[in-house]
């Protein structure tokens, strides 16, 4: 066999090359080449789940909550800051959420039992209609409020400290404001009751 | 195997020092493979059989063979449905085919992006592309600093060659030809009795270039890999949405892309129009989108306007959002039995054909009293009878009517993995007898047993935006640009050297009435003279040093020449 010439060689390299090079920009430019009727909803859940976990965050290393500023289902102002000194559970959920509903039973009893104890719940609804939202208070006799976030802009908020990664999505704030647990996916009873007692300890 | 192998670049040592004949500077490659490149004996040892395969992994031959793969190994996550893209289909793959889904499963063709062995193709690739290129631009870098090699003893053997006698003494005559060659931007190089001239250095720096774009496309691409990640998410106008895991409804991270990490922007869909052809033999084809939106780049940024087309993405942050596909959302209200409002939104129906975009959907409404309640239907923005079946003539909503199924019971979303919110799982309900009648905006339907209401209240449109953040993008047509800059320049430069050796002559063989002191030869090569080119190079070099040699143009006819010296204009190399 004889050896390939040199520029036989060459050209290969420069066909290869050529090639990567195709494939780089190919994959460079992938978004660009959609059509008007390439929908990308066809099958999906149309959410995102997230990965489900528990974060904890250790004592010392608690990242501030940022401040929280909404209106509440019922219409009222509702501002994070003004729960200082008391627990806050926050819960990113939505009415149309499968999870949601099956860890809406806990969160209610949670809310119940630890009323008058220092401890505050507060929902933010996520991407749902308000008549559908109260709907679902009512059928889980939720008795906290929720505050609507139709711009996604309280989910933004916790974007540098602890971002909501999925629906739904539990954050336990201490009664110093900072960050003390976040959990993805559905909460347990015992499971968020753990972490509500551990963040109201002294800290 | 290793026959195929990239022979390497001139060996900097071979060409600068040991040359008999100038050629084989510039052939040395053409030379029988090296002794180390081929196994010594049938046994190898642990260092042999890496070294081998190190070479056959870095090998051209294999690149391609990887390169192929990697197309061919995409070719499923095209034919199957997609964990990622499409999970139901993936589930109905599964109900439909069990036991070759389960075993087609096994071999992750239903993750073919995420699966091992895909992962292994691509390493592999990008471990033989680094390895192949890597060593070559090394080698590269020093061949373009390398000085031009000695001037061959006798310069008459190469391709171009000039001698004539001069009454300058050799070393006058050298320094005279070594500025000229200096003054046309030769790189040169001087010896006792000689100089060397070579020019086309760019053909190097080409090649380098060429070598190293290529290495700043693959971490280009590998950048995209990393820190990039797409999305998706469907707008219905009069809402809008932020950047954030929780309002999206794909998201595909690359490997080091944390929630956190996702630029900060809200879009708000104002309005969105769609023009459709009207008459002719397009007629329902789409002749412009038109989504008015809003957007700002920060929460607390200002809100900036831009209309959004196909094809013309907003760019917000380094993100880009495309606009990648529209549809219908009726929006419905729901009384339940209690008398309670227990829905009122707008629900994304999902177009199921293009030319009348005929659309499904579903309603659920979990929270309904007594019994939850389930919608499934069509919604059809220009409804016209087909011979007794609704169907829609033509996409623009002009008579938009819904038509639905009802159904009661247990919808299943107490517990248990996430549902689709486009379809509806009957296992737990039971179909009301109603029978599904168009309903036009405005119109409500009363179901039966006292379960509830339902009116259609209008209709929205929606868009479905793909989100892509790919920080390789840039630095891919960056290099991409230079890598094809970089082979024109290695195709379209020559090198070139020139070498001239002067010596004195004898007194025996000097000529009466020309006092000649010296002999001059000159003579020239080149590479891949292609394109042609430089035997006119050359002659007017040959020409311009002789006149300095030899005080005027027209002096005694040459002992021996090589092309003649005819055309004073020399093509301009560079």
């Amino acid at each position: 066999m004889r050896r390939p010439s040199r520029s036989a060689r060459r050209a290969v390299l420069g066909a290869a090359a050529a090639a990567a090079a195709a494939l780089a920009l190919g994959a460079a430019a992938c978004g660009g080449g959609a059509t008007a009727q390439d929908t990308a909803v066809g099958n999906g859940s149309s959410f995102v789940a997230g990965t489900y976990g528990t974060t904890v965050f250790q004592a010392g290393s608690r990242p501030e909550a940022p401040q929280v500023l909404g209106t509440t289902l019922a219409g009222g102002r509702f501002r994070l800051s003004a729960d200082r000194g008391a627990v806050v559970v926050m819960n990113f959920w939505g009415s149309w959420c499968t999870p949601c509903r099956e860890e809406a039973p806990a969160l209610g009893a949670l809310a119940r039992q630890f009323s008058g104890s220092g401890v505050r719940f507060l929902g933010v609804d996520i991407r749902d209609d308000p008549a559908s939202a109260e709907a679902f208070m009512r059928t889980y006799r939720i008795g906290y409020p929720s505050l609507n976030d139709p711009n996604d802009l309280i989910a933004l908020d916790f974007r540098a400290t602890a971002p909501p990664a999925g629906i739904p999505t539990t954050l336990v704030i201490d009664r110093s404001g900072r960050i003390a647990a976040r959990v993805i996916g559905p909460v347990s009873y015992d499971g968020l009751k753990a972490l509500i007692t551990r963040a109201a300890g002294r800290t | 195997m290793t026959r195929l192998r990239i022979p390497p670049e001139a060996e900097p040592e071979t060409s600068a020092a040991d040359e008999s004949t100038a050629r084989e500077g510039f052939d040395d490659a053409e030379r029988a493979a090296p002794a180390a490149r081929r196994p010594a004996g049938p046994r190898l040892g642990v260092t042999g059989w890496l070294r081998w395969g190190w070479r056959t992994l870095t090998s051209m031959r294999t690149a391609l063979v990887l390169l192929f793969l990697l197309a061919a190994g995409s070719i499923p996550g095209s034919l199957l449905p997609q964990d990622g893209t499409n999970p139901a289909g993936v589930s109905q793959y599964y109900a439909s085919h069990p036991l070759l889904a389960r075993i087609l499963g096994r071999l992750s063709l239903f993750n073919v992006f995420g699966a091992p062995w895909f992962a292994a193709i691509y390493l592999l690739l990008f471990a033989s592309l680094l390895g192949c290129v890597l060593p070559r631009t090394l080698r590269l870098a020093g061949s373009a600093r390398q000085p031009p090699p000695k001037a061959p003893r006798h310069l008459s053997r190469l391709p171009f060659a000039v001698s004539y006698t001069t009454a300058l003494a050799p070393e006058t005559a050298l320094q005279a030809a070594a500025k000229a060659l200096s003054a046309r931007r030769f790189r040169v190089r001087t010896g006792p009795g000689w100089v060397a001239a070579e020019k086309g250095y760019l053909r190097e720096a080409g090649n380098l270039l060429f070598h190293i774009a290529l290495l700043g496309c693959l971490v280009s691409i590998g950048l995209g890999g990393l820190f990039g990640y797409r999305a998706d998410r469907l707008l219905v106008a009069g809402t809008s949405f932020s950047n954030t895991v929780t309002a999206l409804d794909e998201f595909h991270p690359g490997r080091l892309v944390s929630p956190g990490d996702l630029q900060p922007f809200t879009v708000a869909l104002d309005r969105f129009s769609a023009s459709y052809v009207t008459s002719g033999p397009l007629t329902g084809q789409p002749s412009s989108f038109n989504a008015a939106i809003r957007y700002s780049a920060t929460p607390q940024g200002p809100a900036r306007s831009y209309t959004l087309t196909v094809n013309h993405p907003l760019v917000v942050d380094g993100v880009r959002v495309f606009l990648i596909g529209h549809g219908y959302a009726p929006v419905f209200r729901v009384t339940d039995g209690t008398g309670h409002v227990v829905f009122d939104g707008a629900v994304p129906f999902i177009p199921v054909e293009t030319s009348g975009l005929t659309s499904e959907g579903a309603i659920k409404v979990p929270d309904a009293n007594p019994e939850q309640l389930g919608f499934v239907g069509l919604f059809l923005p220009t409804a016209v009878d087909a011979g007794g079946r609704l169907a829609s003539a033509f996409p623009a909503p002009l008579r938009p009517v819904v038509s639905l199924v009802s159904y009661a019971g247990n919808l299943g979303m107490s517990s248990g993995p996430p549902q689709s919110v486009y379809s509806l799982n009957t296992a737990g309900l039971r179909r009301l007898p109603i029978a599904p009648q168009p309903l036009v905006p405005g119109q409500s339907m009363k179901l039966p047993d006292g379960l509830g209401t339902l009116t259609y209240t209008g209709y929205r449109q929606w868009i479905s935006l793909a989100i892509t953040y790919d920080p390789g993008q840039l630095p891919a047509l960056i290099s991409g640009g230079a890598v094809l800059a970089g082979l024109l320049l290695s195709f379209l430069v020559r090198r070139r050297r020139v070498f001239v050796r002067a010596r004195a002559v004898d007194g025996a063989a000097g000529q009466p009435g020309e006092p000649a002191a010296s002999v001059v030869d000159l003579a020239g090569l080149t590479r891949s003279d292609a394109a042609g080119g430089f035997e006119d190079e050359f002659s007017g070099l040959a020409a311009e040093i002789r006149t300095l040699h030899q005080g005027r143009s027209d002096g005694p006819a040459p002992e021996r020449a090589g092309p003649a010296p005819t055309d004073p204009h020399p093509p301009d190399g560079e």
